[in-house]
């Protein structure tokens, strides 16, 4: 199904540029979104025996036998074939417009919204902005997102993330084959893997609480792609989260680093846009951690069904929730996450048994700081074997006001 | 005219559905735009009144207003049940790229909750009533069953049809029914089964009169059912499983994130515990057509779980001889598992369930 929908994507271009040409003959103040209804409505000159037509024409009728249909009732004033004709293109085209736009709402696959910015995005398909460079979309938030502190957790918020970042390259017809990958990267067995993620935190929303998350991707060294998102409360615009990952290209059965081709290029290089990471890098080394230098230690961790990927991968956001599982309760309970910064070293599947050790840093610079009351942990995620899955650092704030809307 | 193109072609592939005419064109109103009037209006009107909608509409909508339509979900017009569309999500598809079980029962709480906030309940999770929170009441799931007969992939819309109605003089029921937006087939029903418990003794109460007012004023007086047939699965009882268990998986522990508000951990985890002792062979040719779970006991952050299967013999001593309440499956692609979760290393009950499992179409 997501392959097909490739082919499918640039559809809504095509049709609004059908109904824009459509538009020129009319007076219609607004935008070319709500063309449908208004093309029919203001052209004075159609007659009502014609329309009465359409509407009890069937819903699938193709579009030649309407456009027959059409043609044989033609009003019985005195026009001639000449001056009608204008008239009855300008119609065809009107009419093939709504038919086509009505059979897409009812596919629903690559559904577009016509209408203007906030019941745009009434399910939260989200819209491409800028010429395809930054994808916008809206999620609220549900119950089952909350956590314990009554709001949404940060595996809520990556999960969000992750769903923009593919939606992103799906609107602008570059997912080919699997999730995420472009046409020229299946054919040569090639993945982005995710290398690092940083973000920070300003407020976590709660339930019914909506966001509106942008993202965009820039180049990333000579061979790698970053993608950054900016989250903000939708109702009042105010920064929520911001992130920043760095994506390195890799072959998926030899799972060595690759340079990007340059039919990968060609595809995706027009995307990249030319702005600074929204979070300064934080390119502090992480320091050794074992078992016994750590303050916790959490072990038999395991993955669920529930936890695995089209692939068989645990999925990325999962390997934070097992970071914080190793956080002491005691920081959990009166502090929030505030920053994270997380390199991903190696992937595991279905079987894997892992551990999460957690130490708190001994942080020099803030002691006896007291404006700045944060704690910062160091975190190891590694199978048991000893083998490293991801290293993280997080930095914890005394917990402010929950959600993002002055609740009673 | 288009609106009313827009509804000719709309009640087309709804005919499955039981909602009136106007729900429907109600329905297509958030995503539209266009106020269906159903009725034989010329095109001009329509359109017109179609117009004059949309620039009211976004003009100086209240706050309220905006928090409504945002969450996409609404009463039904009678009130008397609540519907919501709900998009999958990249994140909530699982192995066979469809919506895991999981995540069709995550999204059956959620327009749950939606709907017990809507008519007015407490916004904490129990869906309280003020006579309860006086009395220190809550609600506690006591069954849940669940039938999906196509899981959805993502990018796709589920819309989800709730309703609540009195169940015994104990507790209270809510249905549920899963259409598929794009096609109006439905998908999938479920119902769960709600007892009544004091939070602090964790003692059942019967519903009193008060309470009942409260809940039930906004529920159908005439009994409705999401499986209105006799026989159905939701009902059967689910006998103990045989000791040993054929497959267990044991050692299981609450994450974090499988916590509720409440600090016990979500219905939603027993699912995924009960499937972890499923065999590999199942998993990998099979999908989960019904899941029925009774619950116990509750669980919390420390506790130690283990999961138990086997499969399930039918009268007739044949595990493959099972009976489908869904049109869809020939009995011989079933099988039928029964489980049971218990506290690791002990004998106490937390939950046990049956699933029916259809062979997957590859």
């Amino acid at each position: 199904m997501v392959a097909s929908v490739a082919s499918s994507a640039f559809f809504p271009a095509s049709s609004s540029s059908s109904v824009v040409s459509a538009k020129a003959s009319l007076p219609v103040g607004d935008g070319p979104q709500s063309m449908g209804v208004r093309g029919i409505v203001a052209k004075p000159t159609l007659s009502s025996g014609a329309m009465r037509v359409k509407a009890q024409a069937p819903a699938k009728a193709s579009l030649k036998s309407e456009a027959h249909t059409v043609e044989e009732d033609s009003p019985s004033s005195a026009r001639t074939f000449y001056n009608q004709l204008p008239d009855w293109s300008f119609l065809f085209a009107a009419i093939t417009t709504i038919f086509l736009a009505a059979e897409k709402q009812f596919t629903l696959i690559d559904w577009k919204p016509r209408r203007p910015d906030m019941l745009a995005d009434a399910f939260g398909l989200g819209k491409i902005m800028q010429d395809g460079l930054v994808f916008r979309q809206n999620f609220s938030i549900r119950s089952y997102e909350i956590g314990v502190d009554r709001t949404a957790s940060i595996e809520t918020l990556m999960n969000h993330l992750q769903e923009t970042a593919l939606n992103h390259v799906r609107r602008v017809g570059l997912m080919g084959d699997g999730y995420g990958c472009t046409p020229e990267m299946s054919k040569r067995n090639l993945i982005w893997v995710v290398a690092k993620m940083q973000i920070l935190v300003e407020k976590y929303p709660s339930w019914e609480d909506v966001v509106e998350i942008d993202t965009w991707v820039a180049a990333s060294g000579k061979n790698g792609m970053r993608r950054d998102w900016h989250v903000r409360d939708y109702r009042t615009g105010q920064t929520v989260m911001q992130a920043t990952s760095v994506w390195v290209m890799m072959n998926k059965h030899t799972r060595r680093l690759s340079k990007i081709p340059e039919e990968v290029r060609a595809e995706i290089g027009s995307y990249f846009m030319d702005r600074d990471p929204i979070l300064d890098e934080d390119s502090r080394k992480f320091p050794k951690l074992e078992a016994n230098t750590a303050d916790h230690v959490q072990r038999g961790l395991t993955p669920r069904w529930n936890d695995l990927d089209v692939n068989q991968h645990v999925n990325n956001v999962k390997y934070i929730g097992w970071i914080l599982e190793s956080a002491p309760i005691t920081i959990l309970e009166s502090h929030e996450l505030a920053t994270m910064t997380l390199e991903y070293k190696r992937e595991c599947g279905w079987g894997s048994v892992l551990q999460s050790l957690t130490a708190i840093s001994d942080d020099d610079d803030n002691a006896g700081d007291s404006a700045k009351p944060g704690i910062e942990c160091q975190h190891l995620l590694c199978l048991e074997s000893g083998t490293e899955i991801m290293r993280g650092r997080t930095e914890w704030r005394p917990k402010r006001a929950q959600g993002l809307q002055p609740k009673s | 005219m288009p609106a009313m193109l827009w509804c000719s072609t709309s009640r087309g592939p709804i005919r499955s559905r039981e909602a009136t005419p106007a729900a429907q064109c109600g329905r297509l109103r958030n995503w539209a735009g266009v106020r269906c009037a159903c009725k034989a209006f010329s095109g001009l009107e329509v359109a017109v009144a179609a117009a004059a909608a949309v620039a009211a509409r976004d003009k100086g909508v209240g706050e309220k207003a905006l928090a409504e339509r945002l969450r996409l979900g609404s009463l039904l017009p009678d009130g008397l049940s609540y519907k919501e569309c709900f998009i999958v999500r990249c994140y909530e598809v699982g192995i066979n790229k469809t919506a895991t079980v999981e995540t069709i029962a995550n999204l059956l709480q959620e327009v749950g909750g939606s709907h017990a906030q809507s008519v007015g309940f407490s916004t904490d999770g129990f869906a309280t009533t003020p006579t309860m929170r006086k009395l220190g009441l809550i609600w506690v799931t006591s069954r849940m069953h669940i039938e999906i007969y196509k899981y959805p992939a993502w990018g796709e819309v589920i819309e989800i049809e709730t309703w609540c109605q009195s169940d015994g003089r104990m507790g209270t029921r809510r249905d549920w029914i899963l259409w598929d937006l794009a096609t109006g087939e439905v998908i999938g029903r479920a119902t769960s089964k709600w007892v009544m418990m004091n939070e602090k003794t964790r003692k059942l109460q019967r519903v009193s009169d008060e309470v009942r007012e409260e809940v039930f004023v906004h529920c159908p007086r005439t009994p409705r059912l999401a499986f209105p047939e006799e026989n159905n699965g939701s009902l059967k009882k689910i006998p103990k499983l045989d000791n040993p268990a054929q497959y267990s998986r044991l050692g299981l522990v609450p994450r974090r994130a499988d916590l509720d508000m409440n600090q016990h951990v979500n219905n939603v985890t027993y699912i995924g515990w009960v499937l972890e002792s499923i065999p590999q062979e199942i998993i990998d040719t099979h999908e989960l057509q019904t899941i029925t779970l009774d619950y116990r006991r509750e669980c919390q952050h420390d506790d130690v779980v283990d999961s138990l299967t086997s499969p399930e013999v039918s009268e007739n001593g044949n595990t493959n001889g099972v009976v489908s309440s869904s049109p869809f499956v020939h009995d011989q692609d079933l099988q039928q598992f029964l489980h049971f979760l218990r506290l690791s290393g002990s004998s106490l009950e937390i939950n046990r369930g049956r699933t029916v499992w259809r062979k997957l179409a590859r």
